[in-house]
């Protein structure tokens, strides 16, 4: 026992120190818009906040110790089904999980929303046990793009599609997508809305285009003889690239202005305030002064250009000088700061 | 090739580097060795833009280090100490990526990839994305992305560690082979025998100050005696636990 006391006090130390993932929710823009205009409705509302608070807190505890490291531990068979059974009691939610089963048989809570967010929890757990190589595969076959970063865009777009930001985005692209095959009309005034909201979903990640890029992918950067802004503008256009095939359904256009905007806001928590990121899970946002900042700024850009596509010139004009300010920042190794 | 004069690099209080000086001229193999914490990867850093120095100065291939970024880049080729890999890229892609960059057309940069690929054995796992390669697929990756710009200036940060003796020689005789066209190759390494077969200019440091440079010092007797002599000796204590009341 006395092994088993120690390995689980280490795993309670690590777990209680990996925090990260708990801030995660509250700073996605998609979460705060949920909370701030969606409280009127219900059991939704709530099954959103399940998924985005639930998911990234979901992870196994025992994880946290390398498999080969666990494997050469001379613990007896019994011993490790012990800690099978008893680590996944280091994470609160195992005890928030078992107190809802609790009241859900008292029929205080639904049990279809005890199920849903079992579900979420479980799926969380034990996703990066299942092998992920068949979605790999999916994207080598991302196609070529010309120019000499052709590269850098297509591994910043496999970034991209490992967030989960990117799956909340398509799944409204889709559901406006099969509504307009399906003939349905979709009300002229829905249009703004419903693509400021696809590309809002994928807006945090505009605020931390370099979480995913390791400490490794940080110093290739600097050595590829390369101008900071092509390196920005790499992870940029993965970015629009995604906006804009994702609001081809509803206002490509309005979706790029949209992505232009939150780019232009994003750049400076990006570069400045690198925040590392973990996949499979939403992105976090700098702060909540950002993404407000981004929301305002996403819907004024694409109301302007659905008044005028004209205004998409000035729009371009202050992203670039973005890109071109915050590419030089780059260059001054701010990022590895 | 390489010059560096009272180059120094400061973290806090700690001093990393300490008033380096050094050169080498072209074509040639030079080792830098010493401890872990010695300073070495500091200084590849240093010499390749990577890092900032506190103060001295330092040029490569003729240009400032700190006054030509871009141009330097062009003219050098890096294995860095963390290799410098994209997970979501694959070994070939950025063999690709690397020719792209360098200016390089497309035939010429399929052309040298497919070259790489079969002479470092990496041709079977080429369309192994880098974040589930192994570590010695790993390094070889980022060494054949050193070499594909045909640099004048080579940089390895501890370029045999985890590689296996077949690579180790292929990479041995390749590097003998390019310092002999005129590239100058700047390696740090902690496997001595191979730094003794490879390298005509040896520099060894200690608490980031050189303690010998053969270029201005003779080596007078075995590399691995000279660096037990002059950088650190090893622990004499022993583990007398060790093997004994084992129940």
């Amino acid at each position: 026992m006395a092994r088993l006391r120690a390995i689980l006090g280490a795993l309670f130390t690590a777990f209680r120190r990996d925090t990260k993932s708990l801030g995660s929710f509250a700073s996605n823009n998609f979460f705060l818009m949920s909370l701030l205009f969606l409280r009127q409705a219900g059991v939704f509302v709530y099954l959103i906040v399940g998924l985005v608070m639930f998911f990234p807190l979901s992870t196994d505890p025992l994880r946290k110790i390398p498999p080969v490291r666990l494997a050469l531990w001379p613990l007896s068979p019994r011993e490790r089904r012990l800690l099978r059974i008893a680590s996944p009691w280091l994470n609160p939610l195992t005890w928030i999980l078992a107190a809802l089963a609790v009241w859900a048989a008292s029929g205080k809570v639904t049990v279809a929303l005890w199920a849903a967010i079992a579900a979420v929890f479980t799926l969380g757990f034990v996703a990066p046990s299942l092998p992920l190589a068949p979605s790999k595969e999916l994207w080598r076959r991302i196609p070529n793009l010309p120019g000499p970063l052709n590269h850098l865009i297509r591994k910043n777009l496999r970034e991209l599609l490992s967030t989960l930001d990117f799956y909340a985005a398509l799944i409204l692209s889709v559901t406006v997508l099969v509504s307009r095959v399906a003939g349905r009309r979709l009300p002229q005034e829905a249009l703004l809305p419903i693509t400021v909201l696809i590309v809002l979903a994928l807006s945090s990640y505009a605020q931390s285009l370099f979480g995913l890029d390791g400490p490794a992918a940080l110093t290739r950067y600097h050595l590829l003889p390369v101008r900071g802004w092509q390196v920005l503008a790499a992870k940029d256009a993965a970015f629009l690239l995604a906006a804009f095939v994702l609001t081809l359904p509803l206002a490509p256009l309005l979706g790029l202005a949209g992505a232009l905007a939150a780019l232009a806001v994003g750049h400076a928590p990006s570069v400045n305030r690198r925040r590392e990121q973990t996949r499979w899970r939403f992105s976090s946002g700098a702060s909540f002064g950002n993404g407000l900042g981004q929301l305002v700024l996403m819907a004024g850009a694409a109301g302007l250009v659905q008044a005028n596509p004209l205004f998409l010139l000035p729009l371009l004009a202050g992203y670039l000088g973005s890109t071109w300010w915050y590419g030089l920042v780059i260059e001054r190794g701010r990022l590895d700061s | 090739m390489i010059s560096c004069r009272d180059l120094t690099r400061r973290f806090g209080d700690f001093t990393a580097v300490d008033h380096l000086t050094l050169e080498v001229a072209g074509g040639a193999i030079c080792a830098l060795l010493g401890p872990n914490g010695a300073g070495k990867s500091t200084t590849v850093k240093m010499l390749t833009g990577l890092l900032p120095p506190s103060s001295g100065q330092a040029t490569v291939a003729g240009l400032d280090v700190a006054k030509n970024p871009l141009e330097i880049k062009r003219r050098i080729g890096v294995l860095p100490e963390d290799l410098g890999l994209f997970d979501d890229l694959t070994v070939e892609e950025h063999l690709l990526l690397t020719g792209r960059i360098y200016g390089l057309t497309s035939h010429e940069t399929t052309l040298r990839t497919e070259q790489l690929l079969r002479v470092l054995s990496l041709a079977d796992g080429r369309n192994t994305f880098a974040g589930y390669c192994s570590n010695g697929m790993r390094k070889k990756t980022a060494f054949a992305m050193a070499l594909l710009p045909n640099p004048q200036v080579l940089f390895l940060d501890e370029p045999f560690e985890s590689i296996d003796p077949l690579t180790s020689k292929i990479m041995h005789d390749l590097l003998i082979s390019v310092a002999a066209r005129g590239v100058t190759v700047f390696l740090t390494s902690h496997i001595l025998s191979m730094a003794e077969r490879i390298a005509n200019q040896f520099i060894m440091i200690r608490g980031g100050k050189i303690v010998w440079n053969s270029s201005l010092v003779e080596l007078t007797q075995p590399l691995e005696d000279m660096y037990f002599d002059l950088v650190e000796s090893p622990s004499a204590e022993d583990l007398a636990w060790l093997g004994c009341g084992r129940s």
